[in-house]
């Protein structure tokens, strides 16, 4: 992350690459959007475009508290699980209730418990997140099936409900408007907040934050609570956007998210990382998974690129890491 | 007078009881069931069908979940056979781990039924005909066609091309449609991946890549639902829309053919009479009577937002069938077309 770490002024082409990641991403997303348009016209249409921000807009969520996560040097891979449990329970208090407003509430609050849940975990129990957030997963999946037996129905028929996900704020769809304004709050608490620096330097060295006087634990369960509270608004906007509250939904969404975020340029090690580069992340991903069906090309290659991209991000990370040592 | 009927009820009575001792002796006392994947809608239906069954012919049925692990539901097949269950009943995870189960059964003498797909050396198998399922389901989509959309049928498949049985359905679908419409055509192909979110997530492309369609298919209802989203998402009405689901697994084709005006036609594959059918294919085999090796669950496709109320009744978010509506549905004697015809 450049805000820590100077990059490195020579070395080989792979490095200089590296640390000029988000210029090479961009670059990327560029011929990406340019290829596909010539090969199909429909792909810049305003209908493509509104479709691919409104996926964008929920890998991007999720993202923002993934980004702080992993930069603080920990995962939570129970952001898809978490998703999926929230919308139900989003769908089945506005059905009890007839409130959007408590339902919506409910969900995001479920999420930010499971954040909770996954802080305490990690930071009392001295669980690696790795681990304990895969519990986690299992926990939530089994969980939700306790919840309820199958798919939460919309019963309630508010309008409101709906619109979370297909309304729109002039041209622009509210999922979108939503995904903006937090990438907005997380790029300003990580830019220009003392709180953003004290997550790069818990994820750099957490031994040196304590010595400092700093308390890496707390600043880590509130950055697994904030991830918790996004996966919990994902949540809400999808099963507002399928109209159910779906408990097999998300399966797999932590990958794409994880993906996103680490081919942005965002350490797996900690310590590194930029919300902007998770942006152009989740802009490339969801730009090739378009342009495949766009192109009609085998739709099996949707599942591979994300596998490719966490192969060759973490590649690039570490080539990053070896040419700072230098 | 008063004598001949009260010799006439004495006797009745008498033979009343003699056939059903006679019926319960020849009740195995305990069927073990080993599902695939119990949290499924699907299969909660084929359970449920099952225990009313079961518990109508006084057996005890007990259930076991794979979980989608092969090596789970081998272990938990094992344990019924040790416990000594009269008969048993698998969903297979994969029909090639099943196998040696299959032989093992079959060396101890113990009456295995199959519930979904066929496995080699089995004795009978319960399924639906998919492929049926999807024609019939296309005819009345034709139909449908010639009289509200102007003749005229362009679809969208969100299918599941990774298994046989949904790519059935999707053929069975588009032959069916072309009994009506001739000139129907497929405009877009997809993997929706049997869920929801993904189904959604590939339609919206598929609609911003071409959107001249006018009939949505879905091998399941989590695909139609996901493609129907994905439509309303794009600001689209629904005005000359048609939207044609599979399954009728739970509650949630209720709710959309109650609330969705395109949502009109539903292939029910009525779960709960796949669980009926197989208990009653586990006695017959208990009782060593001849069976198909394809014994054939009905289908039929339910039209309009009031034809699931002929099957179904909905009671908060409990669904209750109509067993004499279902049980007078017709299974088909063999399938149209099966996997070996792929």
């Amino acid at each position: 992350m450049s805000e820590i770490t100077q990059p490195a002024k020579s070395g080989p082409v792979a490095g200089r690459l590296a640390n000029n990641s988000q210029i090479v991403l961009l670059a990327l997303l560029v011929v990406l959007c340019i290829g596909i348009s010539l090969s199909a016209a429909q792909f810049y249409s305003v209908e493509n475009v509104i479709a691919i921000l409104r996926q964008c807009s929920l890998v991007l969520i999720v993202g923002a508290g993934m980004t702080m996560l992993l930069i603080a040097g920990e995962v939570d891979l129970s952001v898809g699980a978490s998703l999926a449990f929230s919308g139900c329970v989003a769908m089945d208090v506005t059905n009890k209730t007839g409130s959007v407003f408590l339902g919506a509430l409910a969900g995001i609050l479920f999420g930010g418990l499971v954040g909770l849940f996954n802080g305490l975990v990690v930071t009392r129990l001295k669980v690696n997140s790795l681990i304990a957030t895969i519990a986690t997963m299992m926990i939530l999946q089994g969980g939700v099936f306790l919840y309820t037996r199958e798919a939460v129905q919309n019963k309630h028929q508010q309008p409101a409900f709906t619109d979370i996900s297909t309304g729109y704020l002039g041209p622009i769809p509210l999922p979108v408007i939503i995904a903006a304004a937090v990438f907005a709050c997380a790029y300003v608490a990580l830019r220009y907040t003392t709180l953003g620096r004290y997550i790069y330097a818990v994820g750099a060295n957490a031994k040196a934050a304590r010595l400092s006087g700093r308390r890496p634990e707390q600043l880590k369960l509130l950055v697994f609570v904030v991830t918790g509270l996004l996966a919990g608004l994902t949540g809400l906007i999808l099963a507002s956007l399928m109209n159910t509250g779906q408990p097999t939904a998300g399966r797999g969404f932590e990958l794409t998210v994880i993906a996103a975020v680490i081919l942005g340029g965002t350490s797996l090690l900690g310590g590194r990382g930029t919300l902007l580069g998770t942006l152009l992340g989740v802009l490339i991903l969801k730009v090739i998974d378009n342009g495949i069906i766009i192109l009609r090309w085998d739709q099996n290659l949707q599942m591979i690129v994300p596998g490719v991209v966490i192969v060759l991000a973490t590649y690039l990370d570490l080539v990053r890491r070896r040419a700072d040592a230098r | 007078m008063t004598k001949f009927l009260a010799t006439l009820l004495a006797t009745s009575a008498a033979v009343a009881v003699m056939s059903a001792s006679a019926i319960a002796a020849e009740m195995p006392k305990k069927i073990g069931y080993v599902t695939n994947y119990a949290t499924h809608e699907w299969y909660q239906n084929v359970i449920k069908g099952m225990q009313d069954r079961a518990q109508q012919l006084g057996i005890e049925l007990e259930v076991r979940d794979a979980n989608l692990d092969v090596n789970k539901q081998v272990s938990a097949a094992e344990d019924f056979m040790s416990r000594g269950v009269d008969v048993l009943i698998i969903t297979p995870v994969n029909e090639e781990g099943v196998v040696p189960l299959v032989r093992r059964a079959k060396e101890e003498g113990l009456p295995l039924v199959l519930e979904g797909n066929p496995v080699k050396g089995m004795t009978t198998m319960v399924a639906i005909c998919d492929y049926d399922t999807g024609y019939h389901a296309g005819v009345e989509a034709g139909k449908y066609a010639k009289g509200h959309l102007g003749g005229v049928a362009k679809v969208m498949n969100v299918g599941l091309p990774l298994l046989s049985a949904t790519v059935l359905r999707s053929n069975g679908f588009m032959d069916g449609l072309k009994t009506e419409i001739p000139d129907a055509t497929m405009v877009h192909d997809l993997d929706g991946g049997g869920n929801p979110d993904r189904a959604l997530e590939i339609s919206a492309a598929a609609l911003a890549q071409n959107s001249d369609i006018n009939i949505i298919y879905g091998i399941n209802d989590s695909s139609s639902q996901g493609g129907l989203q994905a439509w309303k998402a794009s600001g689209r009405s629904q005005d000359g829309l048609l939207v044609v689901g599979t399954g009728g697994e739970g509650l949630g084709f209720i709710n959309m053919m109650n609330t969705e005006p395109s949502y009109q036609i539903e292939a029910a594959m009525f779960p709960e009479k796949v669980g009926f059918t197989a208990i009653d294919a586990a006695v017959k085999l208990f009782n060593d009577e001849e069976v198909p090796q394809h014994i054939v669950s009905p289908t039929t496709p339910m039209i309009g937002s009031d034809g699931w109320k002929q099957y179904y009744s909905v009671d908060g978010t409990t669904r209750t069938i109509n067993w004499d509506a279902v049980n007078a549905v017709q299974p088909a004697e063999q399938c149209m077309k099966t996997a070996a015809d792929l």
